[in-house]
């Protein structure tokens, strides 16, 4: 069955001709050849019997302060929809969603508390979060049971000399397509992680733009998912001495598709940008599918970029040396697949959220 | 303890072994030795029961079980252990780790408890320093970035931590220095006991000095050509394999 989201009826009469053209042309519903959503399939309506999970959030609740969206403002179609500042082509999924929603502002320099939780299939709107202090902030992403069709955005601007660091838990959804845009101002840092598992048809995006100094790390985690996952990613370096590191991996199996295109692209005054990007996928039988593609645009010389995509199947050898040793291969399996993934989880700071995030995956992993 | 009859291996339809007979009774240390490509490799491979080698004829009788029926982790379970020639790395997991779940795995099979953290830090702790390793050694991911030497220590902090009653060395020596060598084979010589057996798979009889076999056998073109005790080795080391095989 075809999906054609009905936009139209959101296309009003004050809408630019840029906008118009974006509904038109590059919509990856109608076309889906539209290189950037190459992989994504929104054209077609993915469903499966599968019942997904629903996860124990108490004890994350216990360690975070849940927060509400604060004020919401209306927005400026004209002005922030004709505002793209990517040296890409403009998102769909952005555009769409600031047409469909309203976005809610949320600063989190108003909220005392370490860590921060927002369910956001909760919330119909767009979210921008505002971060301009220094203190530390751990802001957890929830996305669960999700039937929402259509696009949503975050956006995060973070502030000269500010750290933030994101943990988006993308569970169990039956549709997702979530667009995530940070800007971050000289000498700050973004450390993302998003975990991705039990999802039947997601698509998340990631675009960030970096200025003077700042460090932006993304990791990503695919895991038992059904149907289509796809992760798309531009990493822009506009300015001179930023770094980015972006690794995903997925472990695929049970005929499902999992897609990582990410490009990372360095302005030509961007001189000493550091960038790395890894994907990797375990593919578990022979039905399912992994799709890596990893692209480079850089403009400037003197810099040090690199990127890596493998797709492989768990080693034989492994698992005999495993089972030399008296481990079953079940277990042989699960200790493999947990080596696998243990760089993504390792990679939260907090102890806490670590070990929360420990046992969630865990528990998602066959 | 270890029974093998009239043994015919192939792989990929080439012929590896080809008629094999060898008895290893309980306390028994024996050395198997031979030249390159003469099958001692695949004849451990094949007890330990790495799959793509095909049995073509013989038996395996090993504690009054057909071997052949056992899967490779029942084999362990069982108390076959493999000393491998090139251990395998496992990036991402801990050997401490790995050590502690092979441990509880065997003693899942025997119907035992399992053991707890304290009661194994111990016993790591312990055996490791009989080898003469470093536990902070214990921390890193199983062989990533180990020495030669360490790999090979570390298969027999395996071994002296699983307690074999059957244990197969396949070419323990090679890689190693002296010293390492001697380390290696004390561990060796601390788990021999009359319940105990070993096959020591060797090209050289240096490795023999340390670890003194009751019997010696000589292996060729898959088959064993020649027996004899600790003698034979230094017989061997004199004359070299191609005039041994030919008096045979």
């Amino acid at each position: 069955m075809e999906l054609t989201l009905n936009f139209d009826k959101i296309q009003s009469d004050n809408v630019s001709k840029y906008v118009k053209t974006i509904l038109d042309k590059k919509n990856p519903y109608k076309n889906f050849k539209i290189e950037n959503y190459k992989y994504a399939q929104l054209h077609r309506d993915i469903r499966s019997e599968t019942l997904l999970r629903d996860i124990d959030i108490s004890e994350l609740l216990k360690i975070s302060k849940n927060i509400s969206p604060l004020s919401s403002n209306p927005v400026d179609l004209a002005s922030n929809l004709n505002q793209w500042k990517y040296k890409n082509d403009d998102s769909f999924f952005r555009v769409s969603s600031l047409l469909k929603r309203d976005t809610s502002s949320i600063n989190l320099d108003f909220i005392d508390y370490k860590n921060l939780f927002l369910d956001i299939s909760q919330i119909n709107n767009n979210i921008h979060f505002l971060k301009s202090s220094k203190n530390e902030t751990n802001l957890i992403i929830m996305n669960n049971k999700s039937k929402d069709e259509y696009p949503k955005s975050i956006f995060f601007d973070i502030s000269n000399n500010t750290n933030l660091n994101v943990i988006h838990f993308n569970i169990s959804n039956y549709k997702s397509f979530l667009y995530f845009e940070s800007n971050l101002q000289d000498n700050s840092h973004l450390n993302f992680v998003s975990f991705q598992s039990d999802n039947i048809h997601t698509r998340n995006e990631f675009y960030a733009s970096l200025n003077l100094e700042c460090n932006f790390d993304l990791f990503g985690l695919n895991i038992n998912n059904y149907g289509v996952n796809d992760n798309y990613s531009f990493i822009q370096h506009l300015k001179p001495s930023s770094s980015s590191r972006e690794i995903f991996k997925s472990i695929v199996e049970k005929g499902a598709i999992t897609n990582f295109q990410g490009k990372i692209y360095v302005d030509s005054i961007a001189q000493k940008t550091d960038g790395y990007q890894m994907s990797r996928s375990l593919l578990l039988d022979d039905i399912s599918k992994a799709n890596n593609k990893p692209e480079l645009e850089i403009y400037a010389d003197d810099v040090k970029c690199s990127h890596g995509s493998t797709v492989s199947k768990l080693d034989e050898d492994q698992i005999y040396y495993f089972k030399s040793r008296g481990i079953d291969s079940e277990m042989a399996k699960k200790i493999l697949k947990k080596a696998f993934i243990a760089e993504i989880i390792d990679s939260i700071k907090d102890d806490n959220l670590c070990d929360y995030s420990n046992k969630i995956i865990e528990s998602l992993l066959t | 303890m270890l029974e093998i009859k009239n043994l015919h291996v192939s792989i990929e339809e080439k012929k590896i072994i080809k008629g094999l007979n060898l008895s290893i009774n309980k306390g028994e240390v024996h050395a198997l030795m031979g030249p390159n490509g003469s099958g001692k490799s695949t004849l451990s491979y094949v007890l330990s029961g790495k799959d793509k080698y095909e049995i073509d004829d013989g038996t395996i009788e090993y504690n009054e079980k057909n071997l052949l029926d056992l899967d490779v982790d029942e084999r362990a379970n069982e108390g076959l252990f493999l000393a491998f020639q090139y251990p395998m790395e496992i990036p991402g997991v801990q050997t401490s780790f790995f050590l502690k779940t092979a441990i509880n795995s065997k003693r899942k099979y025997l119907g035992q408890s399992e053991m707890d953290a304290l009661e194994f830090a111990k016993l790591m702790k312990l055996k490791a320093e009989e080898l003469n390793i470093n536990t902070e050694m214990l921390k890193r991911d199983l062989n990533v970035n180990y020495s030669g030497g360490e790999k090979k220590k570390q298969e027999i902090l395996q071994m002296s931590m699983l307690s074999p009653k059957m244990a197969i060395l396949d070419e323990t020596d090679s890689g190693l220095d002296i010293d390492a060598l001697r380390i290696v084979s004390e561990g060796v010589n601390k788990l021999r006991s009359n319940e105990n057996s070993f096959l020591v798979i060797t090209h050289y009889q240096r490795l023999l000095n340390y670890i003194k076999p009751d019997f010696v056998h000589i292996i060729a073109d898959g088959r064993i050509v020649k027996s004899g005790d600790y003698s034979l080795a230094l017989e061997l080391e004199e004359k070299g394999y191609e005039e041994i095989s030919k008096s045979a």
